[in-house]
């Protein structure tokens, strides 16, 4: 598998990265962590390069560097790359430009499969949008953000599961909440889900909501297939039936002690793009991480 | 196959929000073009008039690449009918256009000549230890030198020396983000302020002085406009600093050890190099062409001239000009000088100028600073939001239309070009700072206001009284 860590900033990202990379290591998977700095206008593009080769000159970092650094500081710190290469420190001149506006470090991994770091310039959503097409990944972990907008383009462009880490406490101690329907995407996120649970021991509260008063074969279906897969797994798990807004429900029900397990809305794009879907709505208004497996 | 289909359909709103601007400006040029002319304007007036009001669109929003809008403006010129392609070809390419291609050219060689090094202790010998006067002596060197050489080649020289010297201060950025403001604000105003100096200052300024002589208005000498205009650029600046000292008041008042440790840094380096004292002789030869044979042969053939001397003498390699010259950039600004003659011949820009000042045209001709305040403002604004030379371009030939003296209101509109304070990509020094990370977007807001408005002001002042004596 491979694992899309985006990270912000030193000051705010920590979390992403310490939870991306504990997942990533459950999974076994390569990860890439990115840093997207601000845009460069392009009238100037040519000359800010140049004044950037000429600070290397003085050995100044581009700006960007110094949030790959304080990463690879990071893996050192929690042994996720390889002795060898913590021992021979962060290496700057390894730093490739593989693009105008893109850079790229590779290093080797001990828990994971190998972590690459890159450093790229512009607007958040394309360039994780073209590096998540390039890079093929099954996962794109990024920080909350309290931009709506934001939410609405990373599920809707960004075509790899989506993992936001919101308001996450190292201190909680969180359960799984599985949003479990009869729509196609549920049955890829309750096995996601399950493993999550597995790999950091979790119990899981697999919650079925209804907007009528009854609930239909799909839905009891549904949320039997689930329950019937955690418990072979080997996993506690409640099973919980609700009536209600599913949105709100579920929301309200997380609180901020979850992390909320969705799948992927599988309707028409131009439809979620006008009218939006449940795992935009809950992912912009709830107050936990949540996972959208698509 | 469901999949693969809404894949493909996400793919297509997802093409269709990044370029949606581009949508919308088309939409707007054929509802516009369709529409009858206003009256008193020829229809190629008129549609220049469109291919202005789609460009400007699409430069703010920037849903294609910035020279495929030059591209644009240029083909459209050919489909809207208003000349044939041979015309277009011939406005596209002039002395201006050769100028900021060799003034772009001329950076990358002056930049890699590694002068920093000299400047910084040439500065801190002048300065001291003391912040507020470190920062006086950048913002004065800054412009002192953009004022011969451009803006761009300025900031990405200085540049690493105050990264530098901000760096050896405190190695923790949170402690000494006032300090970073100051210096790097110092350069990249001071050297904004610098620009207006000299004919050679920036491509605006060049393209000021091909549009006067272009159009059948009498042109001035590279003498006569520093006479003018050098001492305001002189006025400006402790008051430049005076702000930003007010603005940014930094963590450390004296950088002893920042000093010190950037004259070991500098001693290092080792000496001066023969070629380095070639190189500044080249440029000296630059300068004295500049001065003594701009009129005859043109400032941007000097420029190539430079150019010319720095390959065939060894000091510059044309694999790094290639690779550093913003290729785009020259299309851009052909492309906008095209649509200015454009809007200059086609009768667009008299048409725009009665339009705008036609109310207060005779109250206007009467006082000089009415028409000028008008224009300062329309080309600060313009400036900020687009880029300060492709607004000369475009607002030169309208504002040359206003009634007045052409040697006025030119100076006036290239000077308060200069003045993009205000954001990070108004003009090439702004972006290189803001490119360090040192600084933030709403940074340039703080101080630039401020800055903004005193020069305006001052611009106001100094053309309708010291101008007077010419």
């Amino acid at each position: 598998m491979k694992f899309l860590i985006a990270v912000g900033s030193k000051t705010y990202s920590e979390p992403t990265l310490r939870v991306g990379m504990q997942v990533a290591k459950a999974f076994n998977a390569s990860v890439t962590i990115l840093y997207v700095g601000p845009k460069i206008s392009a009238f100037s593009s040519s000359e800010v390069r140049l004044a950037q080769e000429s600070m290397e000159r003085w050995e100044i970092d581009r700006p960007g560097v110094e949030v790959l650094e304080w990463a690879f500081n990071f893996l050192a710190s929690h042994d996720y790359i390889t002795p060898k290469m913590i021992e021979a420190g962060f290496q700057k001149n390894t730093l490739v430009q593989t693009r105008g506006n893109r850079c790229e470090l590779y290093l080797q991994g001990v828990a994971c499969e190998d972590v690459n770091l890159i450093l790229r310039n512009g607007d958040i959503i394309p360039e994780l949008r073209d590096e998540v097409a390039k890079g093929g990944y099954d996962v794109t972990i990024i920080g909350g953000s309290k931009k709506r907008r934001m939410a609405h383009d990373l599920v809707q462009y960004i075509d790899s599961s989506i993992f936001v880490v919101k308001n996450f406490e190292q201190e909680i101690d969180y359960r799984l909440l599985m949003a479990t329907d009869d729509s196609e995407g549920t049955k890829k996120a309750v096995k996601f889900g399950a493993k999550v649970s597995q790999a950091f021991d979790m119990s899981i509260d697999l919650l079925t909501v209804s907007k009528k008063n009854f609930f239909g074969k799909g839905y009891r279906n549904a949320s039997k297939k689930a329950s019937t897969l955690v418990r072979r797994a080997g996993i506690e798990g409640e099973v919980l039936l609700k009536v209600g807004d599913p949105v709100e429900v579920i929301v309200d029900f997380a609180g901020n002690d979850h992390i909320i397990v969705m799948g992927a809305s599988s309707a028409n794009p131009v439809k979620k793009f006008l009218f939006g879907s449940k795992p935009l709505k809950v992912m912009s208004s709830c107050n936990c991480p949540i996972l959208i497996v698509k | 196959m469901f999949r693969l289909l809404n894949q493909y359909t996400s793919n297509v709103i997802y093409g269709f929000t990044r370029s949606r601007w581009l949508i919308i400006t088309s939409l707007i040029g054929i509802v516009l073009f369709l529409l009858p002319a206003p009256e008193g304007l020829s229809i190629d007036g008129y549609r220049t008039i469109i291919i202005i009001i789609m460009a400007l669109i699409l430069i703010v929003t920037e849903p294609i690449p910035l020279p495929g809008i030059a591209l644009l403006i240029i083909i459209l010129q050919v489909y809207f009918g208003i000349a044939d392609a041979n015309h277009v070809a011939h406005s596209f390419m002039n002395d201006a256009v050769f100028f900021i291609m060799g003034s772009l050219m001329l950076a990358v060689a002056i930049v890699q000549q590694g002068w920093d090094a000299r400047i910084a202790l040439g500065i801190i010998k002048f300065t001291g230890n003391s912040a507020l006067k470190i920062s006086f002596g950048f913002a004065v060197i800054s412009a002192l030198m953009s004022s011969f050489i451009g803006e761009h080649t300025v900031a990405a020289m200085m540049l690493p020396i105050g990264m530098t010297l901000i760096r050896y201060t405190s190695e923790d950025k949170t402690k000494v983000r006032k300090l970073a403001a100051l210096l790097l604000f110092s350069i990249a105003y001071g050297s904004l302020i610098g620009s207006i100096g000299t004919p050679s200052g920036g491509g605006r300024n060049a393209i000021m002085m091909i549009y006067w002589k272009e159009f059948g208005f009498d042109p001035i000498s590279y003498g006569k406009w520093m006479m003018m205009v050098y001492p305001l650029l002189l006025l400006q600046l402790p008051i430049l600093t005076w702000i930003l000292w007010k603005s940014f008041r930094p963590e450390y008042t004296y950088l002893d050890s920042g000093i010190r440790k950037l004259k070991v840094r500098v001693a290092r380096s080792g000496m001066i190099q023969p070629k380095q004292y070639v190189a500044v002789f080249l440029f000296f030869l630059i300068f004295l062409g500049w001065i003594f044979l701009s009129e005859t042969i043109g400032l941007g053939i000097i420029a190539l001239s430079g150019v010319v001397l720095y390959l065939v003498t060894g000091l510059a390699k044309w694999d790094d000009m290639s690779k550093h010259v913003n290729w785009g950039v020259v299309i851009l600004f052909g492309a906008s000088i095209s649509l200015g003659t454009m809007v200059n011949e086609t009768g667009a820009a008299s048409w725009i100028a009665d339009q705008v000042f036609g109310s207060i045209n005779n109250f206007a001709s009467s006082t000089p600073l009415l028409t000028d305040t008008v224009v300062v403002i329309m080309t600060t604004a313009l400036a900020n939001i687009l880029s300060s030379s492709a607004t000369v371009a475009v607002l030169a030939p309208i504002t040359l239309n206003l009634p007045g003296d052409t040697i006025h209101i030119g100076l006036v509109t290239a000077i308060s070009s200069a003045f993009g304070y205000f954001t990070a990509v108004a003009a090439p020094a702004c972006t290189i700072v803001y490119a360090s990370g040192m600084i933030k977007a709403k940074d340039f807001l703080k101080a630039g206001w401020k800055t903004g408005i005193v020069s305006i002001v001052m611009v106001l002042l100094y053309a309708n009284i010291f101008w007077q004596l010419f």
